[in-house]
């Protein structure tokens, strides 16, 4: 069943057209790759998916379990199951990690009719989630993404991945700026979070994150576009010869 | 309604003193001002007078019959209060021997205040207008017996629409002692004009926190000045929140060295208040530091002034000054006007200053509401975290969390009028 239908979305930004008539259907338990050069407007594409202000469609429509997405706020969309990592986390400074973790966890499972955890419980469930990434005690200390590594700022996105357990996960160049070992930490972390009934969306530039998270659907976007779509192999296509051919081969 | 003149409120004030206090030359010359500052006055530029000018204004000249109910914030602490300005014995809690409170004279103090040789200092009306009618003066003496004392928390309380109120406070404490001291303001008073001298000895430590928490049609007038000595160490903080018009005046002399002033605040405005934090910080020996850090939340048509001033004479090499000043508008109405100035004659000095002002960060605010969390509530965690990071810089950890609370409904009222 779809998850995500995205249908010829157009997008402007400061009246440049940025998305020109993209399409993409995310059905369950699937593992979508989209890859492209650099500008060609994938996180432009996520942006729009999170609801953004100013990344409103111009033409085209986009739906989630069959609701209409354009209509809702950032917060109702990731209550309704979409999670963003973001490429660039934003720094809270004065905003304790844990607090801000315990927030938006217990803010889901209000939103879902669950109970939501004591303080006591959470800690301990946050405890076990952290060190499955490799995210140390002292690291939920500091302030939201504030003086993180690089690194650090990708696993924190994962740990609130976990956390919120979203039905769909667009993970926007989470693999740039991770050493091997980090790589395979965060990709296991996105590996057992998979399940039949989610679905994730995987925004790279690199076959090396694919090894690890291995995508049923590859897609190709090029300036506002994807140009084209295939199984695995089309990564390795990619990863051997660069993307010049198949931009070619379009234009 | 009848017009009341600029000077209406000095008039009283001379025939009040001439009344209550005939036979005490030692009050008069504090009758030489006969005006508020004008906004042609650099220091009142930002913070103008006009609205006091126009209330007919008389001291506070009769028995308190109101009683009150003190709200400690501390379980431990010792109070002292302080009804219409003047010093209420039955209503403060038991001092230690440590402490002893008395009444002083002007002369007793005199000095310290001509240590402060500047004009703002002189001129300044609640200077004159509490010396020269302010009943008792009183000094709180912390002996060096012990080193730690209980919190002390002082109330200013009183006051009504028509009255101006001015206590006067000397808090004086000797070599190696270790004070911490709340200042609440929560009067009704047309006019609270609170004056206060500190002195700190070699290697004393305080720590005062001033929470302005007037009623609305008041006008507070602070002024303290305070004189430290080598090695002590002042950590003063202002909560600005209540009232009309709050302006807190700091004038900090560091006169021995190796010693450190830090004078921060916060200022929560709404409505049309009118909040001002003035500080000026006079290095004139080498080796000390001071930092000058303020942060403002403004929403309507509230308006807030940081003037922050360091002075480091010839003589304060080695001297390191921070000054900062952040604002949050909440309202396109709001206005906030930051006014730094250095004046440094010595050459080996490092002095930091900075100022923003801004909404606050859409790119944050959508990271949150990216994680569930409503834009309105992104907001509350915003504002929270950056006063957040001001209350832990500026003040103890244990008073942290008390502090904090003061700043919460505030900040829920600004933000749900925001949306009005
Ligand atoms: N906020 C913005 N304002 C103006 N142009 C933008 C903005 N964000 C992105 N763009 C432009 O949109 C295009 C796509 O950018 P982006 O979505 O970041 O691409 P990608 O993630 O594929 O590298 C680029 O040409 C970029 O310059
Ligand atoms: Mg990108």
């Amino acid at each position: 069943m779809a998850i995500l239908e995205i249908k010829n979305a157009e997008l402007s930004i400061d009246n440049k057209k940025i998305l020109k008539g993209l399409s993409l259907n995310v059905n369950e338990g699937e593992t979508h790759a989209i890859m492209g050069p650099n500008g060609s407007g994938k996180s432009t594409l996520s942006y729009m998916l999170a609801g953004r202000d100013g990344y409103e469609l111009d033409n085209g429509s986009i739906t989630f379990d069959n609701i209409d997405l354009t209509p809702l706020s950032p917060d109702e969309r990731s209550n309704l199951g979409l999670f963003l990592a973001f490429q660039y986390p934003v720094e809270l400074p004065g905003v304790s990690s844990t607090n801000f973790l315990r927030e938006i966890f217990n803010s889901r499972k209000k939103y879902l009719g669950e109970n939501e955890l004591s303080h006591l419980d959470f800690i301990k469930f946050l405890r076990k989630v952290a060190e499955d990434l490799s995210i140390k005690d002292e690291m939920l200390k500091r302030y939201v993404n504030f003086g993180f590594s690089g690194g650090e700022k990708k696993r924190f996105e994962i740990l609130q991945m976990a956390l919120l357990n979203p039905k769909i996960s667009v993970l926007d160049e989470t693999d740039s700026g991770l050493d091997v070992d980090a790589l395979k930490i965060v990709s296991e972390g996105v590996n057992n979070l998979k399940d039949k009934k989610n679905a994730v969306v995987v925004i790279t530039h690199y076959q090396r994150l694919l090894d690890y998270i291995k995508p049923d659907i590859v897609h190709i976007m090029s300036d506002g576009k994807i140009i084209k779509s295939g199984d695995a192999d089309l990564a390795l296509y990619i990863e051997k010869n660069g993307y010049s051919e198949i931009l070619n081969e379009k234009s | 309604m009848k017009k009341v003149r600029n000077d209406q409120f000095f008039s009283n004030l001379e025939k009040f003193v001439n009344k209550v206090y005939p036979n005490q030359p030692q009050r008069r010359p504090y009758l030489n001002l006969k005006s508020w500052p004008s906004p042609k006055d650099e220091a009142w530029k930002f913070s103008r007078l006009g609205n006091l000018a126009r209330k007919n204004i008389l001291p506070f000249d009769f028995e308190n019959q109101q009683d009150f109910n003190i709200n400690k914030l501390i379980k431990d602490s010792i109070s002292l209060v302080f009804v219409n300005g003047k010093f209420e014995k039955k209503l403060s809690d038991k001092l230690l021997s440590e402490i002893v409170i008395e009444e002083v004279q002007i002369e007793d103090f005199k000095e310290i205040i001509n240590k402060f040789d500047n004009l703002s200092v002189k001129n300044h009306p609640t200077l004159n207008s509490t010396l020269s009618c302010s009943e008792k003066f009183f000094k709180i003496k912390f002996k060096n017996d012990i080193k730690f004392y209980k919190p002390i928390e002082i109330f200013n309380l009183g006051g009504t629409e028509n009255t101006s109120i001015h206590p006067f406070i000397f808090i004086d404490l000797d070599k190696d002692t270790d004070v911490q001291i709340f200042q609440h303001y929560s009067t009704y008073a047309g006019l609270l004009a609170p004056f206060e001298i500190i002195n700190l000895s070699e290697n004393s430590n305080l720590e005062i926190i001033k929470i302005y928490d007037d009623k609305i049609n008041s006008h507070n007038l602070s002024l303290t000045l305070s004189v430290i000595k080598e090695e002590a160490n002042l950590r003063s903080f202002a909560l600005i929140k209540g009232g009309e018009f709050t302006r807190s005046e700091m004038h900090t002399l560091l006169e021995g060295e190796n010693s450190n002033a830090d004078i921060n605040g916060i200022y929560l405005s709404s409505g049309n208040q009118h909040h001002d934090l003035t500080s000026c910080v006079y290095h004139n020996v080498p080796n000390c530091k001071s930092s000058q850090i303020v942060k403002g939340v403004l929403g309507e048509e509230s308006t807030a002034v940081f003037q922050g001033k360091v002075r480091v004479e010839k003589l304060a090499q080695k001297t390191e000054a921070k000054q900062m000043s952040r604002a949050i508008m909440l309202s396109d109405k709001a206005v906030s006007n930051s006014k730094p100035e250095l004046e440094i004659y010595a050459d080996d000095v490092i002095c930091g200053h900075g100022a923003t002002v801004g909404e606050l960060d859409e790119d944050q605010i959508f990271y949150l509401s990216s994680r569930g969390i409503s834009k309105q509530k992104a907001k509350v965690i915003l504002i929270d975290a950056f006063l957040n990071e001001m209350i832990s810089l500026s003040i103890s950890d244990k008073f942290h969390d008390i502090i904090y609370n003061k700043t919460k409904t505030k900040i829920n009222k600004l933000l749900t009028n925001e949306y009005e």
